[in-house]
């Protein structure tokens, strides 16, 4: 018998609108969907990686999730706990001492003119993890963990006397100041040299495993996700289009769009590639977005439905689910559909 | 529909378009190129692959010269069918740059004018290099922009409302309007999403296999030019270390770097391990390393006592043929024959 | 060599031993170090230092009363007598120029410090909370933007009775801070922006502590260039309510004389002694402090520090 054990981090229906052009007076006419109607739940020693394009809206859930924009609907469950509208700083500094993140860009998220020290020095003071002499202990145990020896030498360093994977490694080290539950990645070796990456990447899979975090891992590059993964969680314009177990999700993907992803990945061990189709409109932003799949215009399997009821995430395998209703369609749809094609 | 990777067909009979001799470039005292030969033949694809501070974008900059001091050449040359290229005057390299070379600069799509329409753009650089009408020039625009995938009446728009891969395409029709004879892709798509980089990618090959022009490919990502390159040289602390046949490198890599290089992609099919990537980090070009400037990361160069250590550690390494169209700059592999 | 123990890491520059304010026997904080290691920055302390070294020994230098009239001496091009000239009504100008050091000194600095510390709160905080506060630390910008500075001051002073130092420090301080306010602004909205300042906020900064502890160390170039600015304008719009009749007429200062100086138009009879030397003295004092900006752009931007490193010092 299982006792369930509520997630260290859970978002459901999570949603955020930005406006986005403006008539005379100011006001908003239209909204930008970056996040609609999204839902998962962290769980400990794992890492769960959020795929999509630039514009999926990926980076703005890592965002919300670090609550630096508050959702325009739906809520987020810290150990079970609803802290959503949670404004109180007492209780803000609670959440951001078990939720931390890593960035894309490793020199923009250290300031130029602090050492290493300062930033690693600085959340363990804040909130009260060490004082006096303990300080600089905690701060070359935290070097050494991520891999930064001999620690006395970086810790009087500045940004711009670091590697960028030396910077990452300091990113790494100041989130993992606060001994958090919950890791989010967002894009961290993108800007990395090639042969630097998999020492990122290797890092998180020890701190997974060592510190059993629940990750959340950023991402556009499959392969890393892979790598790392053992969810993946493939966005669109917004939305969630597929979930499910990694291998399972991109060895055989139900959506069309895991499927467009998967054929552009460069993968100089295959013999043949799929020809893609040119899009030859704008991207997919999803401005004041209709009913209907967002995904329609590209889909080579579009159906007459596609175009008019928004599909559900509907479990088509065990474990795995999709938004569309051409491979995993709900149950009134795959009526409807059965109904239509019998006339 | 799929398309089989072409297995590279040699090139034979290509007649040379670029060579560099010996070249060494250097930015007031930091040498980023450091005696690099190479070759570009016509219609070839070459892919020239290296991480930050390799010398890539250096020599890019160099073929099309565009060296701005501190930059300058130290030694070396340029040619461009058998022309030097460094003892041009200022007008003759400028009908040079563009009619005969053009390139494609990373994140090129943020260099459009923001307040220009894209047409007037194209119209701007086509009467720089040839008399023509103002309405032949834009109905050549459309033409291109056909070309490269982008509907005609985009032709009126501002580059703001285009998509980034739209904008990169409309810089790859620009590079394209004069015909030239080699293109150089400096990391042309390093900051676009990998679907937009297939369209992109499938696009350029496309066209090369019509127009019949020569890429220089320059990128980190090794993958990519595997499947896109016909050959590809890597390089590293401003030196060519391998270059070779794009499958053949994949394949059969021989120096380490290239090896390591290659086990840094994670697969996205078969076995999943644990990978090891490369130790350490690029060199500081100021003070590389004395002898083969990989050394320090490399995991051959371990035994002190053993002669090979010494050269490596001593004597840099010279690019020698491993197989007719294979060489490889490495002292365990020339003593390993 | 595993990936986790990048040990291999080549050497970097190390920062120059001048920053490491531990290792100087008289223990000076590291940044004075910094400052003063840098050529420009010491050049700078040095004109400064002159025109401080002016203004302390000005009461004993002075012979000569500065506002003494003395119709006999009236338009003495400079001598041993009087070393930088006299004035059409005979007053000395050394005495004059030397006791005006310390009014402008003072003057200057306190209305700066005044003005930039404005500046620097109202244009940081405004960039930081956006929203409301932003609209109305706006707006109050706008205002003292476009109400024109000499005429609000005459109003100013032609209410307030006391017109002393106190006074017009307050005034000018308070009509100066506008416009470099607007210009910090928009630097913090830049840094605002930046994944730094984000990264404080995840790691539980309070909003006070990332304004003046993240954000405005990345500022302290700009913040010391307007502080210098606002130094110099300052002093020459006190010059202007002198000759206004609105300044302070019981102490001299290098404004007053400049002003008296076109009054009484010596450059048109070939005395350039008036202007000379006041003038000058303002330009030692704010080529002074420019320089000295250069060695805090130093201490305020470290990626500065390394260029000097000469090669030899390399391990």
């Amino acid at each position: 018998m299982s006792v369930s054990i509520s997630a260290p981090l859970e978002v459901r229906g999570l949603t955020k609108y930005f406006p986005a052009g403006t008539n005379l007076p100011g006001r908003p006419t239209s909204s930008v969907h970056a996040v609609d109607d999204v839902t998962f739940a962290l769980r400990p020693g794992t890492v769960t990686a959020l795929v999509g394009e630039s514009g999926s809206g990926k980076s703005t859930v890592a965002r919300l999730l670090l609550r630096l924009y508050d959702p325009t609907a739906g809520t987020i469950l810290h150990d079970g706990a609803n802290v959503t509208s949670e404004r109180g700083k007492k209780a803000l500094l609670a959440y951001r001492s078990q939720v931390q993140m890593i960035f894309q860009d490793p020199f923009g998220s250290l300031n130029p003119v602090k050492t290493v020290r300062h930033h690693l020095a600085r959340p363990l003071r804040i909130h009260g993890l060490a004082h006096g002499d303990d300080v600089e202990a905690r701060v070359l145990a935290l070097l050494h963990q991520v891999g930064l020896n001999p620690p006395e030498k970086y810790a009087d360093k500045y940004p711009h006397e670091l590697s960028g994977g030396q910077r990452q490694r300091v990113a790494i080290a100041r989130a993992l100041a606060v001994e958090p539950k919950v890791l989010i990645a967002d894009e961290p070796t993108s800007m990395l040299d090639v042969s630097i990456r998999i020492g990122i990447l290797n890092l998180m899979v020890d701190l997974k495993q060592d510190h059993e975090l629940a990750m959340l891992y950023v991402t556009h590059d499959l392969a890393s996700a892979r790598y790392v993964a053992d969810t993946v969680l493939v966005m669109y314009a917004g939305q969630i289009v597929e979930q499910g177990p990694a291998e399972r999700v991109l060895q055989s993907p139900l959506h069309p769009y895991t499927q467009l992803l998967l054929s552009s990945v460069p993968d100089p061990s295959a013999h043949e590639r799929e020809r893609i189709e040119i899009h030859k409109g704008l991207a997919a932003a999803a401005i004041d977005p209709k009913p209907g799949c967002r995904f329609v215009d590209r889909c080579p399997l579009r159906i007459e439905v596609c175009s008019h009821i928004t599909p559900e995430l509907v479990a088509a395998r065990p474990g795995q689910s999709a938004r569309c209703h051409v491979t995993a369609p709900s149950p009134q749809i795959r009526e409807e559909i059965h109904v239509d094609s019998t006339h | 529909m799929t398309v089989a990777i072409q297995p590279r067909q040699d090139p034979v009979a290509r007649e040379t378009l670029i060579e560099l001799r010996g070249l060494r470039i250097a930015y007031g005292d930091v040498v980023a190129v450091d005696g690099v030969d190479l070759t570009i033949g016509a219609g070839e694809i070459l892919g020239l692959a290296g991480e930050s501070g390799s010398g890539k974008t250096t020599i890019a900059n160099g073929v099309m010269q565009i060296l701005r001091p501190p930059a300058h050449i130290l030694d070396g040359q340029i040619l461009f069918r058998g022309d030097d290229l460094t003892a041009k005057n200022a007008e003759e390299l400028r009908k040079f740059r563009w009619r005969n070379v053009s390139m494609v600069f990373q994140s090129a799509m943020n260099a459009l004018n923001p307040v220009m329409r894209v047409g007037d753009q194209f119209v701007d650089m086509m009467r720089a290099h040839e008399r023509i009408s103002k309405r032949d020039a834009l109905l050549r625009a459309g033409e291109l922009l056909d070309l490269v995938g982008i509907d005609q009446r985009r032709v009126r728009a501002y580059p703001h409302e285009l998509s980034g891969g739209m904008r990169q395409r409309v810089i790859i029709a620009m590079a394209l309007a004069l015909e030239p004879e080699l293109m150089i892709m400096d990391e042309p798509t390093t900051a676009l999403d990998v679907v937009v980089q297939r369209e992109i990618l499938q696009q350029v090959r496309d066209l090369q296999a019509e127009m019949g022009f020569a890429v220089l490919f320059i990128t980190h990502d090794l993958s990519l030019l595997f499947e896109f390159a016909h050959r590809v040289a890597i390089m590293y602390a401003g030196e060519v270390v391998e270059e070779g046949p794009g499958l053949v490198l994949r394949d059969a890599a021989r120096h380490p770097y290239t090896q390591g290089l290659i086990r840094s992609f994670p697969p996205l099919t078969g076995p999943l391990e644990r990978l090891t990537g490369i130790a350490g980090a690029p060199p500081d070009l100021a003070s590389p390393p004395a002898g083969c400037r990989f050394h320090p990361r490399c995991p051959y160069c371990v035994d002190e006592s053993s002669t090979l250590h010494t050269l490596q550690t001593t004597v840099r390494p010279a690019l020698r043929a491993v197989a007719p169209d294979h060489r490889v700059a490495c002292h365990l592999v020339e003593q390993q024959g | 060599m595993s990936q986790l123990q990048p040990a291999v890491e080549p050497e970097l520059v190390p920062l120059s031993v001048a920053a490491s304010g531990r290792q100087s026997r008289f223990h000076l904080p590291g940044w004075l170090t910094i400052v003063l290691s840098n050529g420009k920055a010491r050049f700078g302390l040095a004109l400064i230092g002159f025109i401080v070294l002016a203004a302390i020994v000005a009461p004993w230098v002075s012979v000569h009363n500065p506002t003494d009239f003395n119709i006999l001496a009236t338009r003495q091009a400079p001598s041993w007598h009087h070393l930088f000239g006299t004035t059409d009504q005979g007053s000395d100008i050394f005495s004059q120029v030397m006791l005006g050091t310390r009014r402008s000194l003072i003057l200057g600095f306190s209305a700066a410090l005044l003005a930039t510390v404005l500046a620097t709160t109202l244009g940081i905080t405004a960039a930081y909370s956006g929203g409301v506060v932003d609209e109305i630390i706006n707006f109050l910008t706008n205002v003292f933007l476009v109400i024109p500075t000499i005429p609000l001051l005459v109003v100013i002073s032609g209410y307030l009775k006391a017109r002393g130092m106190t006074t017009m420090i307050l005034v000018l301080g308070l009509t100066l801070w506008a416009f470099e306010a607007r210009i910090l602004r928009g630097q913090a909205l830049t840094l605002r922006n930046r994944d730094f300042v984000a990264a404080a906020k995840v790691a539980g900064e309070s909003r006070w502590r990332i304004v003046f502890g993240e954000i405005m160390p990345n500022m302290i170039s700009r913040i010391a260039a307007a502080f210098v600015l606002v130094f110099y304008i300052a002093l020459l719009v006190d010059a202007g309510l002198e000759f206004l009749g609105l300044g302070d007429n019981t102490h001299v200062s290098w404004g007053m004389v400049l002003y008296w100086a076109q009054t009484n138009s010596t450059v048109l009879q070939g005395e350039w002694w008036p202007f000379f030397f006041p003038g000058i003295f303002l330009v030692i004092t704010v080529v002074g402090l420019v320089f000295l900006l250069a060695g805090i752009d130093e201490v305020s931007n470290p990626r500065l520090r390394n260029l000097k490193v000469p090669k030899k010092a390399k391990k």
